[in-house]
């Protein structure tokens, strides 16, 4: 029997792969009708800004998305490599001045988290969601017992101009996201990494059959995500200016919000880094628009928490008939 | 191992791990073998186990609910809120909200096909913000007469007991008896078991499942009312810190994660050891915060022993 | 003598329950197109998974130009010079043409760790050449249509050829059963030119293809390989003859039994569709009857079970049960009507393994046993113990786990499960597969009981055979519709050959 449809509703059809910008733009008029100071330089800059770190995060979350796992570590690994920097650089607790060789130390250790969730993952054959809850709690635990539950403050000036320091008016810390962008893209299109992230994330039996390693693969995958995530805390510590475990406190939902708002499909396959890039503008003028409209920041989580079971309702995917656990 | 093995693991370990932890820090300390000692111990572990016990419904059908702590929060604020207005009217109106809050939850995993750890996820973040609502982003005081008025049944004392037991043993009876007796119980355990199965037999899961997400979201609800009266406060941040513990009680009393199999006994056995551990870390001089760590790494632990792989072709 | 390029000897491959494939031998020389025919779980697939590295053969070598070799898995396959072109795509929707066909073999084209996509895309464009696609290598194969996917699916096991030194033999799962007649000549010109390099083995269940683009040809039955033909020599009623040819029991089939069905028709089919599996089902079902249906994989029968079922819904045309018009939203909207479906996968869907035998029995007729909100067990036991006597099932009790059962007994509780919550239609997908013999008879006596109760039967028969036999009516489908029907009466039973030829 013929099949029927040439690309059927199973993946984002044409309209579908634009709907995240459409939104964005919507979002963009419809509160600049409201009020004037969206449009303004300063607030772009506010915006730009307010993105930056999400962003960061949000790269190595799309990996492992798309992939079709999930990573609910984020956080754990944020505080615990925010920790860490604040006291590599010169700080009010640690006799250490690293000063900017701390980032890479800091990363690394972000990098090495990421490995521990896909090793526990593949070893231990458990799902991730479980993997990662448990090796996040890990983490922040593990940032709280450092310090003891104080804070420790950062007073190394070089190294707070990652974020705070200005090129050309844009801040650092949105040059480095750009860089971050600019990074996990060429590994998703560029790399055979990235390549066979897709074919596990879409229909894991063929890539087996296909001769790619799939839990080699799996591994490096986490192991890529917890530097970006690494590079978020060091972000997160340079803006606060301080290290402690609450620094990521709330990330986890934002990240997850600007993935899924963005169009990558949770169940993988679907997707992509610039997409999370729209999700994460998405919230982030959602929220700036929310703010200039008077709104009590205590809504912000409930309109993301509404705006995951908006997104994730209509990119359903009717046909797949799989049974949803 | 064989699945017989596994099951019989599965019940006795649990309680045998109690024993010998008890025996533990009994060792450490031999004041802990006091009946007044024992008491206090299950009667703080009530919330951890009220609230673990709906949860328990959700993961033995297969799926999980992420959202248990920020709605035991919402309903502390409910009830702080409107303890002096509308007196004991306050305690079902909190534990409503809970139930609206489990039944969303279920609504969008079922009609919205959205996997449950992302909408409860979700929900997470609409209860969080409502909760910050109810309360203006502040602790809610609870004054001392109208604890003792209204929230007497809950921290007071009968028969010597606290009547945290008392609540908790209740519960612990009605919601066994849920599972064993009634056919929602079976539908429970049959999804989790075997979904297709039950559905091709005619049954409407989906109706099934919003039930059990519900119960799940009111019994956090009651844990978010016993534990206001125990704090003498409602804030939209009262239960921070238990959802790890809680999930942590159901794997490690032995229900697995993969479904089908488990009790409401079996985690209240989770919760005691949980409490236990907690304690016996804290005799030790092991920080509240280094407790986390260890609680993330049994997390992961029972669940790789007690998870069915034969039942899972392709772990994500 | 040229040894073959690819050998098969004395290979049997089993699984719980069934021979797939049973001491099989089978070779094919350098430049040949081999078809491979046969009937559903004849042995065709399986006999391709063993040679793709998919299966590993329990028992018999497997040798490539001579050299005996072990063949791990489809990656392996290929590097040994095996490329198949599966049935179900395997072309990943959300990868480009280029990067499907080199699925897994990007390391050609990295440069400096990265891969490089003008060389990947030129590539792809060489090979694309072969099945003279003019698709660009670099759109998304979501964007191309199912036909031009299969062709990449071909292009990607052609792809074998220009990397190989050895010699290349390419295997054909059901190639053109989703291909319109313009491309299955393209299709059949590529393989004429492929004869020039390579070998190829050809499976279809279009028996005139296999004959007009095939060398010898090969019939396989019950795992078995049972004739092997030169192609120009042999015509298609042959190769029916070939493919069937089991004797009919009539004590087997109970046909004694076989009743004549009421007037009253119970379920109506007209001009029911649903998009890429059936069209133009029309058909009434009776009390008391058994209406057969016939088809090979492909031929719609499951789907449209399935949608009768409610497990599927149809995209036009209507559904009667009972003489009003039905729309099944989900399978507990059928049962409620009356519907049931014994399924064909019986772990998965079937019943609920961990339960027990009594568990399972009632699951579909819960309400049954309520009362004041408690499930009534002792009402329950009785019941269930009432019907392990009545189908003789074998079991230590009603409460042991039903996944501990044998395939046979299993069987039983899930029919048992059906008349315990009084459907008057059941629909019976492959209902023994995978049971043994004495098992098999049970449920054909199982059967004959329920027309009698004026049940209503649709059966999807594991085998011709069967389908035959029970059957009051048969209805033969093919590519989604129905090609002839049937009157089977006791005594004037159509024979398999009369089948086969509207099969396929």
């Amino acid at each position: 029997m013929k099949p029927v449809s040439v690309s059927n509703g199973n993946l984002l059809g044409h309209w579908r792969r634009w709907a995240p910008v459409v939104v964005l733009l919507a979002l963009c008029i419809l509160i600049s009708l409201f009020n004037g100071n969206f449009l303004t330089f300063g607030n772009f800059i506010r915006l730009l800004n307010s993105a930056a770190i999400p962003i960061v995060l949000c790269m190595g979350a799309t990996f492992i998305i798309l992939m079709g796992s999930i990573d609910l570590s984020i956080e754990g690994v944020v505080a615990l490599t925010a920790v860490i920097v604040s006291l590599l650089v010169i700080n009010d607790i640690s006799p250490y001045a690293l000063s900017l060789w701390a980032v890479p130390i800091a990363v690394a250790v972000g990098g090495m988290m990421g490995l521990l969730n896909g090793v526990l993952h593949i070893k231990l054959k458990t799902p991730s969601f479980m993997t990662t809850l448990g090796v996040g709690f890990a983490g922040v635990g593990v940032a709280t017992t450092i310090l003891g539950g104080t804070t420790v403050r950062i007073s190394d000036q070089t190294f707070r101009f990652l974020s705070l320091g200005r090129v050309l008016e844009i801040p650092m810390a949105v040059w480095i996201a750009a860089v971050a962008v600019a990074v996990a893209y060429v590994i998703q299109e560029r790399t055979r990494l990235g390549r066979w992230l897709y074919a596990i994330g879409t229909d894991e039996m063929t890539a087996r059959h296909a001769g790619i390693p799939i839990e080699r693969t799996r591994i490096l995958i986490f192991g890529i995500a917890g530097l970006f995530y690494g590079l978020g805390g060091v972000l997160a510590a340079a803006q606060f200016g301080q290290g402690h475990a609450l620094i990521s406190q709330g990330r986890l939902f934002t990240t997850i919000t600007a993935v899924v708002v963005g169009g990558t499909a949770l169940s993988g396959g679907v997707g992509s880094v610039i997409n999370s890039v729209i999700g994460v503008f998405i919230v982030v003028v959602l929220a700036n628009g929310l703010v200039l409209m008077g709104v009590e920041p205590y809504v912000q989580q409930g309109v993301q928490g509404l705006l995951i079971i908006a997104a994730v309702a209509l990119a359903l995917d009717r046909s797949r008939l799989d049974v949803v656990k | 191992m064989t699945q017989e093995q596994r099951t019989r693991l599965q019940t006795w370990l649990p309680l045998i791990v109690l024993a010998v932890l008890i025996l533990i820090v009994g060792i450490y300390d031999p004041r802990f073998f006091s009946a007044s000692n024992f008491l206090s111990v299950t009667a703080d572990t009530m919330t951890l186990f009220l609230m673990a016990s709906g949860v328990t419904l959700v993961i033995m059908m297969g799926g999980i609910d992420l959202s248990v702590q920020a709605v035991a929060s919402m309903a502390s604020c409910i009830l702080a809120a409107y303890l002096q207005q509308l007196g004991f009217l306050a305690i079902p109106l909190a534990v409503l909200g809970g139930a609206l809050a489990g039944f969303i939850g279920g609504l969008a995993s079922t009609k919205f096909r959205i996997p449950s750890f992302i909408a409860t996820l979700a929900v997470s973040g609409v209860v969080i913000s409502a909760g910050n609502w109810f309360s203006q982003t502040r602790s809610v005081n609870i004054p001392g007469d109208l604890s003792a008025t209204y929230l007497d049944w809950a921290i007071g004392e009968a028969l010597g007991v606290p009547n945290e037991i008392w609540v908790g043993a209740a519960f612990l009876v009605i919601m066994s008896a849920v599972l064993g007796l009634t056919p929602f119980g079976r539908l429970v355990r049959g999804i989790g078991a075997q979904e297709r199965a039950v559905i091709a037999s005619g049954i409407n899961v989906d109706r099934t499942k919003i039930a059990a997400f519900t119960l799940s979201g009111t019994m956090a609800g009651v844990a978010g009312v016993v534990m206001a009266a125990r704090l003498g406060s409602g804030s939209p941040t009262l239960a921070n810190e238990f959802l790890l513990p809680a999930i942590a009680c159901i794997v490690v009393g032995g229900t697995a994660i993969t479904g089908g199999v488990g009790s409401i006994w079996r985690t209240f056995v989770g919760a005691l050891i949980v409490q236990v551990v907690r304690i016996g870390m804290t005799f030790m001089g092991v920080s509240v915060f280094a407790q986390q760590i260890v609680f993330g790494f049994i997390l992961v632990a029972a669940v790789a022993v007690t998870m069915d792989r034969a039942k899972v072709l392709v772990i994500k | 003598m040229m040894q073959p390029v690819l050998e098969v000897r004395n290979v049997s491959k089993s699984f719980p329950g069934v021979k797939a494939l049973d001491n099989v031998s089978f070779h094919i020389n350098k430049g040949e197109v081999v078809g491979l025919i046969g009937e559903n779980g004849a042995g065709k697939s399986s006999l391709l998974k063993v040679l793709n590295g998919i299966y590993q053969p329990d028992e018999g070598k497997v040798l490539v130009d001579g050299r005996e070799i072990i063949i791990t898995s489809p990656r392996h396959a290929f590097d040994s010079g095996i490329a198949m072109v599966f049935q179900e795509q395997s072309i990943l929707p959300t990868l480009t043409v280029a990067e499907n066909i080199f699925l897994g073999r990007e390391e050609e084209f990295l440069r400096f760790g990265l891969i490089s996509k003008s060389r990947m895309n030129a590539a792809a464009a060489e090979e694309l050449k072969k099945v003279h696609l003019s698709t660009h290598p670099a759109m998304r194969c979501a964007d191309l249509s199912f036909a031009d996917r299969q062709m990449i699916e071909i292009a990607k096991a052609l792809s074998l050829d220009s990397r190989i030194k050895t010699d290349v033999t390419i295997l054909l799962d059901e190639p053109t059963s989703v291909l319109e007649q313009k491309e299955i000549e393209l299709l059949f010109r590529i393989i004429g030119d492929l004869k020039q390099r390579a070998s190829i083995v050809f499976i279809s269940h279009r028996l005139e293809e296999v004959l007009e683009i095939s060398d010898r040809v090969y019939v396989m039955r019950d795992g078995q390989i049972v004739q092997e033909l030169a192609a120009k020599d042999a015509t298609v009623k042959e190769l029916h003859q070939h493919m069937v040819g089991r004797q009919l029991h009539h004590e087997y089939y109970r046909e004694a039994r076989q009743a004549t069905p009421s007037a009253k028709t119970v379920l109506e089919c007209v001009d029911l569709n649903r998009d890429g599996a059936f069209s133009n089902i029309s058909f009434e079902l009776h009390e008391g009857e058994v209406l057969g249906i016939a088809g090979v994989i492909g031929s719609g029968r499951e789907d449209l079970a399935r949608c009768l079922a409610g497990h599927t819904f149809p995209d036009g045309g209507n559904l009667l049960v009972n003489g009003t018009a039905v729309h099944f939203g989900a399978a507990y909207d059928a049962t409620a009507k009356g519907v049931g479906l014994v399924p064909s996968e019986r772990k998965v869907e079937g019943l609920v393994a961990p339960f027990s035998v009594a568990e399972n029995m009632t699951l579909a007729a819960l309400p049954k046993f309520v009362s004041g909100g408690i499930i009534s067990f002792s009402a329950e036991k009785a019941v269930a113990a009432d019907w392990v006597s009545r189908l003789k099932i074998k079991t230590p009790s009603t409460a042991t786990s039903a996944g501990s059962l044998s395939g046979g007994n299993q069987q039983k509780v899930v029919l048992a499960k059906w008349r315990i919550a009084g459907v008057r239609v059941l629909i019976l997908d492959h209902p023994t597969r995978g049971i043994d013999v004495g098992s098999k008879e049970d449920v054909y006596e199982l059967v004959r009981d329920m027309t009698a109760e004026g049940l209503a039967v649709i059966l999807l028969g594991d085998t011709l055979d069967e389908v035959i036999g029970l059957s009051n009516r048969i209805l033969v489908m093919r590519d989604g519709e129905i090609t002839a029907r049937f009157e089977a009466p006791p005594g004037g039973k159509p024979t398999q050959v009369e089948l086969v030829r509207h099969m396929v």
